[in-house]
């Protein structure tokens, strides 16, 4: 019976997302919350599973910005209920790590930036939003400040895509175990390797896995490096 | 067949000689400035440095008209009260702030518009281009279209939310844009323009699904264009497959696409309906970031797929090297067995 609810309440938050319908995804979300579901199951495969189609419609052209906006906004108001009732044994398990985003100087283009800062809540990095036109070396202080281990830089023109050269310059001077995600429209896999970074995202789905490989690239970096030192 | 003759022919559908070149977008070019000793911001503001600095574009690439207007997309925008970012050599003006984020309080079209921003120093630059080389190129003007500016009124996230929220507050919004759209466009010509362009990056699919292009973004152009005294070319961004069509049912003489979309396809679809295709050589991946080599094999792909003014896809990149914009000229006087007539 309890199965049956959950299936029918995670549905609800699914479609819910997709069709933008706010109030559908708060009250399926309520009802998770007063029914004593588990919160964190509600968020993987209600609504992120939801945002999964959604993006999924995006790719086949079904949805464009403004519908991706609408349902990130229906996405959040059911993350907002569920967030607190997240229980600390769920977020071990899963913690992905932390990523510093932010669109670059000069740059006010920032709605495919908070998109990807969606996909990465959701997915359970924590996220230090720097927002838009932020200048440069706020990049490099914010990574060292907060220890994390992406740094995702979002730049809609061709102009303020240079700013990210400098960008990874700056932090793999200080820190060059960071890794570095692009993503924006000028951005390609070439310019993201030209420019000396680790991972190119091109949609927000594509952030959230390029993410993860990243970080499991970093750790086991980190361990070949322990390794080598007990080794030595 | 003079440039300008050529260029006149080409935008009425008749016959000319070689498919024309040039820039229909932006050249904020930094080896433009630093050529003519008019840098960048300078040439931003002021009508003798952005008047040589424009000229650059046939002197030093060949190019076959020039440009009016300055070398950005805001200047609706910056009239309408629009917090702008300061240039710099590298970088062009952006929209820093939304003055209608909070409330359209107050939101109307000023009586005093073309007084406002930049527009009395482009009339000037108008006037010394037209003096200048009036007789022998065309001279075009550029501004963003009323889609765009709207969105930068009152945001762009905003805007796009509006589109299903407020579709009411969308409509109050455009009916001032498009006053002010008209208002620019007329100014150009009215300043001696061959055509002007409106750049509508934010009405593309990048961001707007094609049904709301159809809805909202068509009928807007249709009647922007009919009210326009001259001759329109439509500037798309990104992959616009989708919205090839409903571009040319505009009413616009002309459009012009990047190289994400389908130039054959496009000027397949465009001439048959009396409409002249621009384009598409990529501004970042290639003139940009590309070898002069891709640059010429770029521009020779996009004449093969029959492209009517051999152009950028979109506003050239200030950091460009002057050897790949150089190369568009070349690929064309090439492609039509030319021995060519110019040298910077």
């Amino acid at each position: 019976m309890a199965n049956d609810r959950r299936e029918e309440l995670l549905k609800e938050l699914r479609e819910g997302v997709v069709e933008f319908d706010e109030e559908r995804v708060k009250a399926a979300a309520q009802a998770v919350v007063d029914e004593g579901l588990n919160a964190y199951d509600a968020i993987m495969n209600g609504l992120a599973a939801g945002m999964e189609e959604v993006g999924e419609l995006y790719d086949q052209q079904e949805y464009f910005v403004p519908e991706l906006l609408m349902c990130a906004d229906a996405l959040y108001a059911g993350l907002d209920i569920l967030k607190p009732h997240i229980r600390p044994e769920d977020i071990g398990a899963t913690a992905k790590g932390q990523v510093v985003i932010g669109t670059v100087q000069g740059d006010v283009h920032d709605i495919g930036k908070n998109i990807i800062k969606m996909m990465f809540e959701v997915a359970g990095f924590t996220v230090h939003d720097l927002g838009r036109d932020v200048p440069l070396e706020k990049f490099v202080e914010e990574q060292l400040k907060t220890d994390s281990e992406i740094v995702a830089l979002s730049a809609m023109m061709t102009t303020t895509m240079m700013g990210m050269k400098k960008v990874i310059e700056m932090i793999k001077e200080k820190n060059p175990n960071v890794q570095i995600m692009l993503g924006g429209a000028p951005v390609t896999s070439d310019v993201a390797e030209l420019f000396g970074a680790d991972g190119y995202a091109e949609s927000a789905g594509n952030a959230v896995q390029e993410a993860v490989k990243m970080i499991s690239n970093l750790r086991k970096l980190q361990n070949q490096g322990q390794q080598e030192q007990k080794d030595s | 067949m003079t440039k300008k003759e050529r260029v006149l022919r080409q935008l009425e559908g008749k016959e000319v000689d070689m498919t024309p070149v040039g820039s229909t977008t932006t050249y904020a070019v930094k080896a433009f400035g630093d050529a003519c000793g008019y840098p960048r911001p300078q040439a931003d503001t002021d009508p003798k440095a952005m008047f040589e600095f424009a000229l650059m574009g046939p002197k030093l690439c060949g190019w076959e008209w020039v440009k009016a207007m300055g070398w950005d997309i805001v200047p609706l925008s910056e009239a309408m009260g629009v917090e702008l970012g300061p240039p710099t050599p590298e970088t062009q003006y952006y929209v820093k702030a939304h003055p209608y984020a909070e409330s359209l309080e107050g939101l109307e079209f000023p009586s005093d518009f073309l007084s406002r921003g930049r527009f009395p120093v482009y009339k000037e630059q108008f006037r010394l281009l037209k003096e200048a080389v009036g007789d022998e190129m065309c001279v075009f003007g550029e501004s963003e279209g009323a889609f765009t500016c709207a969105a930068n009124l009152v945001g762009t996230e905003q805007f796009m939310k509006w589109m299903f929220k407020e579709p009411d507050k969308v409509q109050q919004v455009l009916e001032v844009t498009k006053e002010a759209a008209i208002a620019a466009a007329n100014f150009a010509f009215d300043c001696g323009a061959d055509w002007y362009v409106f750049a509508e990056p934010t009405s593309g699919p990048a961001l707007l699904s094609p049904r709301f292009y159809k809805k909202v973004v068509l009928p807007l152009e249709q009647e922007i264009i009919s009210k326009v005294k001259g001759p329109v070319v439509l500037h798309i961004c990104a992959n616009t497959d989708p919205i090839i069509e409903m571009m040319c049912d505009t009413g616009a003489a002309g459009i012009s696409i990047e190289e994400k979309a389908d130039m054959k396809r496009a000027v397949e679809i465009a001439n048959a309906k009396g409409v002249r295709v621009f384009g598409n050589v990529a501004t970042a991946t290639t003139l940009f970031n590309g070898t002069p080599e891709e640059c010429y094999q770029e521009a020779k792909a996009a004449l093969e797929n029959g492209t009517n003014f051999l152009c950028p896809g979109c506003g050239v990149a200030p950091l460009s090297p002057l050897e790949n914009l150089k190369q568009l000229r070349k690929a064309r006087d090439d492609y039509f067995g030319v021995k060519s007539e110019w040298t910077d």
